[in-house]
């Protein structure tokens, strides 16, 4: 059964065994360098240079396909209104109202462009790391771990909870609910006793929960925590985040003494 | 119309599957090629080991799956196109886990909620109510909040408030799981009330001893087939084809089957018909050697 949140992809690939932490500095920084560059050209290249990472992690193109599906009609929209209502330069053509300048079409393309290219760098980093591994991350930089183990339960507990609605639904069925009656607050009527049902067996389910932890003497004071499975850093990370932060330390250099990458069209 | 007694054990079939095959998205098929016929007013058990297909089988008689081939017939007709909620009417499904139905904040309002989905007028929703409660004994919690009564009691509750509907036809999926001893032979009881008043009930189980006891029929899947269908004295004959499947018939059997040599019925179900059968052996035993002096 397909369940819809776990996004990661098992393959084995580089990008799946770099340090979780490494790939969580390549999205921060991707994100600021993608914020601040603002060139058509400077995009396209990014928007390659991710899809070339993507099929060097193996990514299946099923997967690289469904960002573009999800995001490109956002995209495109975008990139319509800032055309339509922020004409700059000569225009181009004018129908009506209209003026679409060559400006503001790469000004639109890029604010597009950028979308795109944010989600590709988020999306390589959800679909190489499961959520353990993400977790982990977030307990190593410093997150409580209490908080990391309420983030892993939850991120658990959505599967569960879906086949829970699945089953929930199909039993008030069969007492002769009809599930597609009504619309609107009417619906959220009929769906009642699912909803209720199901705050019941997560009530029932969390505190069962609660008392396996409790058992396990979870939380228990003054304990030190020990890690069954710790994340460490190889030389190969150290590599790695060293040159992604020369790279963008260089691009931003760039950006802001030479102007590299600030204009819509022109590099410089 | 539906208080009248039901005649028990017509030849009037009620649900047949004809080369049914089942498949849960692209994994490979759980059911495969099942043919068979129950008739009105059985009482069939079902039987096959974890992930043989016997919930998915049971699933298909009331329209929650439907056949990924074949056909499934509710008194002969196809029910292809009809929803889950009018076949509800006909068929009344329990579910393993009664924590997937309760939500009312009364027991007496649990078991309304499916005879008034039925859209039955108001007094014969509350007839059906007080009655479903009487037959399980649930009367004293009528107040309660379903929820958190105690693991039996809402069992209970969730037989009769599917029983509240009148389904001609009940199956239930391990209705006895989680319970003792008192309290399924309690549930067994009220069951088999309910088979003499003319419902069709099927059960879904993985203990022997209460097939041997109560359900005449037998039904046994593996691995998506149906391997045996018969009798339950009939079934309980092919000891070895059980085994083969992981189930063991009950103690009582075995030894029936290891004393048979001495003259005991090979086939006793239960500890009654055994000591039954012995006490006779015992009997014609002291007539030859009476006779003998
Ligand atoms: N929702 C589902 N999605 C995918 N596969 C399923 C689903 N439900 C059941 N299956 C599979 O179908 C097969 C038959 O399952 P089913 O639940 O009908 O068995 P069962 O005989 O009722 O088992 P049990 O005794 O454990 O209740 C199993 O292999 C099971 O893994
Ligand atoms: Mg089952």
């Amino acid at each position: 059964m397909q369940v819809g949140i776990d996004l990661f992809v098992l393959r084995k690939s580089w990008l799946h065994e770099i340090d979780p932490r490494v790939k969580l500095f390549f999205v921060a920084v991707s994100i600021i360098i993608l914020l601040v560059f603002k060139n058509i050209f400077f995009m396209l290249t990014a928007l390659v240079l991710l899809h070339l990472l993507h099929w060097s992690a193996k990514i299946p193109r099923d997967r690289i396909l469904f960002v573009w599906k999800t995001l490109m009609p956002v995209a495109i929209l975008i990139c319509v209104l800032w055309v339509v209502f922020y004409p700059a330069g000569d225009p181009l053509i004018q129908i009506w109202m209209v003026k679409i300048t060559l400006v503001s079409l790469a000004q639109g393309a890029v604010l597009g462009l950028r979308i795109m290219t944010m989600a590709f760098v988020v999306f390589a980093w959800l679909y190489s790391t499961d959520q353990p591994s993400i977790v982990r991350s977030l307990v190593k930089l410093k997150m409580p771990f209490e908080w990391g183990l309420i983030l892993a339960l939850a991120l658990r507990y959505i599967p569960t909870f879906q086949g829970m609605y699945a089953v929930i639904s199909e039993a008030q069925q069969a007492r002769a609910l009809n599930i597609s009656e009504g619309k609107g607050f009417g619906r959220v009527r009929t769906l009642m006793p699912i909803f209720v049902a199901m705050v019941i067996s997560a009530l029932r389910a969390s505190d069962q929960l609660a008392r396996a932890l409790e058992a396990r003497a979870f939380g228990a004071h003054g304990v030190e925590r020990t890690y069954l499975r710790d994340i460490s850093f190889r030389p190969l990370d150290w590599v790695f985040t060293f040159a992604i932060f020369a790279t963008a330390l260089l691009l931003l250099y760039l950006n802001f003494r030479y102007g590299f990458g600030r204009q819509p069209i022109s590099l410089f | 119309m539906a208080d009248e007694p039901m005649s028990s054990q017509t030849d009037t079939i009620c649900l047949e599957t004809r080369d049914l095959w089942f498949a849960y998205g692209d994994n490979p098929p759980a059911l495969r090629g099942i043919s068979l016929t129950i008739r009105a007013g059985d009482f069939v058990g079902l039987v096959g080991q974890n992930g043989s297909g016997k919930t998915t089988l049971a699933k298909h008689f009331n329209g929650l799956l439907r056949p990924t081939q074949g056909q499934v017939l509710l008194y002969g007709q196809d029910i292809r196109d009809r929803p889950v909620g009018e076949l509800a009417r006909t068929v009344g499904y329990v579910f393993q886990n009664p924590d997937h139905q309760i939500f009312s904040a009364t027991t007496r309002e649990e078991i309304a909620f499916g005879p008034r989905n039925l859209g039955l007028e108001e007094a014969e929703v509350q007839r059906r109510t007080e009655q479903a409660m009487e037959h399980f004994d649930l009367t004293e919690y009528a107040d309660h909040q379903p929820a958190v009564l105690g693991f039996g009691l809402r069992r209970k509750v969730s037989i009769a408030a599917v029983y509240s509907m009148r389904p001609q036809i009940l199956i239930l999926d391990e209705p006895t799981a989680g319970l003792d001893w008192h309290c399924t032979h309690d549930l067994m009881e009220r069951l088999t009330a309910l088979h003499r008043q003319g419902h069709t009930i099927i059960l879904i189980t993985h203990d022997m001893r209460l097939i041997a006891q109560y359900t005449p029929r037998c039904m046994v899947l593996r691995e998506g087939k149906l391997l045996l269908y018969d009798d339950t004295r009939k079934v309980f004959e092919h000891c070895d084809l059980l085994r083969e499947t992981h189930i063991e018939l009950p103690q009582v059997c075995e030894l029936a089957r290891e004393l048979a040599p001495i003259g005991v019925r090979r086939d006793a179900l239960t500890v009654p018909e055994l000591c039954d059968s012995y006490a006779d052996l015992i009997a014609r035993r002291e007539v030859t050697n009476a006779g003998g002096h």
